[in-house]
């Protein structure tokens, strides 16, 4: 049992990884735009 | 491997060629706009946030992506993917912890190189650091450029269709005459530029062929069957290890990404980046980069594991799959991706190696203090010769210099890395704290990975003692003789020696084989910096002098 969660979490780290990086730079990427207004 | 024809390798030739042009073009576009000796060295800090972003990402990878990388996954698996996640944590700090401080800092000190930032940030009355931040710098670079034009050199003599030694030292020849004439004409706008272009054609190369392997497979779960049908542990994620081997492994290449603040050649992009904005811009371009291409290199890896099984060498998996996939004119563009991931990397350490000649040691150290036009034409010189060297190295293949590289990732990480966070974050380090960074940060990834060998060769076990204690000595020495050090500079190469020596014990007592040097080295480093900063108190007003 615990090999199988064990295998099941590191795969969830290695795929799930880079979505939730993508993810995470966008909402920054966003939230820093939103408050620093429209460019002059 | 299936026989190539002929037609293909022509068409990939002439792809070359005009992938060769374009380099020339850019180098000369930059000449042009370069003018003085901040223009060479940082692009007079002009750079936008695609060409900083991207040439960040495409130096730091070099032709390990394109080949280590692919190996890896078609070698062990899913679990050779280890290396993504930890590069893209690495990058994450560079991005979000580093860019953002250093631009500014840099932009108010004026520093120009890596070492500059150090020398400044803690003052460097006698040269000690300076002296010492330029010699790992050069002793690491050179082998890494001789390595990467070894590997360019080889890609291009397969990519032309160039047979034999003659083959090899034609392919060294072109690509590194190449590179090198572009970086002495544009410096650092070349680099940066050239960077951009050959890291876009990278990111396309590794999106576009996995997406097209895997369609032609079947999809993703024709994939997962194949690669389960060679061997099951090829979709476990810890590959069959169990134990201490699996958690070194896993740590180890998480560890890759400590190194990565600690490359001179990437966050000098940084330091040359416009404004605060570009740095915003920067962060969601380097990071998308990363993801696209570390996972898209792994996804070669595993499809042409399941497409090419007899393969002899996996590295070569990406280099194969453009041969016997696509269309000749589409394989040409996969083989420059290939080449444009080595000579991205190439220019990028050529330019630091001939600054750090050419600025840190002739302009800083000697005190030759060059107006900008004069400084131009040096740096330019100086790229030339470091180039020349670089070729005949590769072209010797001496044995030592390729030692050097084994070293070049972790000990200029090591040695920096910490230097370079503490720098920006943390206000407890003065010089002598610097000092003992740098040198135990290298220091300990030569004994952990000397110790790591001597469990399959045991005589090196005697040797690493004596090289610890002859290295301190000789540079107890050599700063006495030119009365460059403070007391409490002996007391930071004492510790260092002395954290050295205990990581060789401890890698050997409690046999952290496994266990990628370095990660301990990074903490050991940062330990020492600290330390020796609190046992060697100094004052602000001595700090700024």
């Amino acid at each position: 049992m615990e090999e199988f969660s064990l295998t099941h979490g590191a795969h969830l780290l290695l795929w799930a990884f880079p979505l939730v990086l993508v993810v995470a730079v966008i909402v920054e990427d966003l939230h820093d735009r939103l408050k620093q207004g429209p460019r002059q | 491997m299936t026989p190539v024809e002929g037609s293909t390798l022509t068409t990939v030739a002439v792809v070359m060629v005009g992938y060769l042009g374009v380099l020339l073009f850019i180098g000369w576009r930059a000449a042009k706009r370069t003018h003085g000796g901040e223009d060479f060295h940082l692009a007079g800090r002009s750079l936008g946030a695609w060409s900083a972003g991207i040439s960040s990402t495409a130096s730091s990878e070099s032709g390990w992506v394109t080949l280590g990388a692919v190996g890896m996954t078609f070698t062990y698996g899913v679990s050779g993917l280890w290396y993504a996640p930890g590069c893209l944590l690495g990058y994450l700090v560079n991005v979000y912890l580093v860019a953002p401080r250093l631009r500014p800092l840099s932009a108010d000190q004026g520093s120009v190189t890596l070492t500059d930032v150090i020398t400044r940030r803690w003052g460097d009355p006698r040269n000690v650091l300076r002296v010492t931040a330029t010699a790992i710098i050069l002793v690491c670079m050179m082998g890494y450029v001789a390595a990467q034009m070894t590997a360019a050199g080889k890609a291009f003599s397969s990519s032309l269709g160039f047979e034999g030694r003659s083959g090899y030292i034609l392919g060294v020849v072109i690509g590194a005459a190449v590179i090198t004439l572009v970086t002495s004409l544009g410096g650092f706008r070349a680099v940066a530029w050239t960077d951009l272009f050959q890291g876009l054609l990278v990111a396309i190369a590794l999106i576009v062929l996995p997406l097209y392997a895997v369609a032609r497979l079947g999809g993703f779960g024709a994939l997962v069957q194949g690669l389960g049908a060679i061997d099951p542990n090829f979709l476990s994620a810890g590959g069959g290890r169990l134990g201490p081997v699996l958690w070194g492994f896993v740590i180890g290449q998480l560890g890759i990404g400590l190194g990565y603040p600690g490359m001179p050649h990437v966050i000098t992009r940084y330091m040359a980046t416009r404004d605060d904005r570009q740095v915003q811009r920067l962060q969601v371009i380097a990071m998308f980069w990363g993801v696209a291409v570390f996972y898209g290199a792994g996804l070669v890896g595993l499809a042409g594991r399941v497409m090419l099984p007899d393969l002899a060498d996996g590295e070569q998996a990406l280099m194969a799959m453009a041969l016997q996939l696509v269309h000749p004119v589409l394989a040409g563009l996969l083989l420059a991706a290939v080449i444009s991931a080595i000579l991205s990397t190439v220019s990028s350490q050529l330019l630091v190696a001939a600054s750090a000649v050419s600025y840190d040691v002739v302009e800083k150290t000697l005190g030759y203090a060059s107006d900008d036009r004069r400084s131009l034409v040096l740096g330019r010189w100086t790229v030339v010769v470091v180039g020349i060297l670089g070729i005949l190295v590769a072209l010797s293949e001496v044995r030592l210099v390729f030692w050097f590289v084994l070293f070049a990732w972790s000990g200029l990480g090591a040695a920096f890395a910490p230097l370079i966070l503490l720098a920006l974050m943390q206000r407890g380090v003065n010089r002598h704290g610097a000092l003992a960074a740098m040198l135990t940060g290298t220091g300990v990834t030569v004994a952990w990975k000397l110790g790591r060998d001597a469990a399959t060769n045991p005589e090196i076990f005697a040797r690493v003692w004596w090289i610890t204690l002859l290295a301190a000595v000789t540079i107890l020495v050599l700063g006495q003789l030119s009365r460059a050090f403070e007391a409490a500079d002996r007391v930071a190469i004492v510790a260092a020696a002395a954290l050295t020596v205990i990581s060789w014990w401890l890698v050997q007592r409690w046999g952290l084989h496994n266990l990628y040097e370095l990660v301990p080295a990074f903490f050991l480093a940062g330990f020492a910096a600290l330390a020796v900063s609190a046992i060697t108190p100094i004052s602000v007003e001595e700090t700024s002098q």
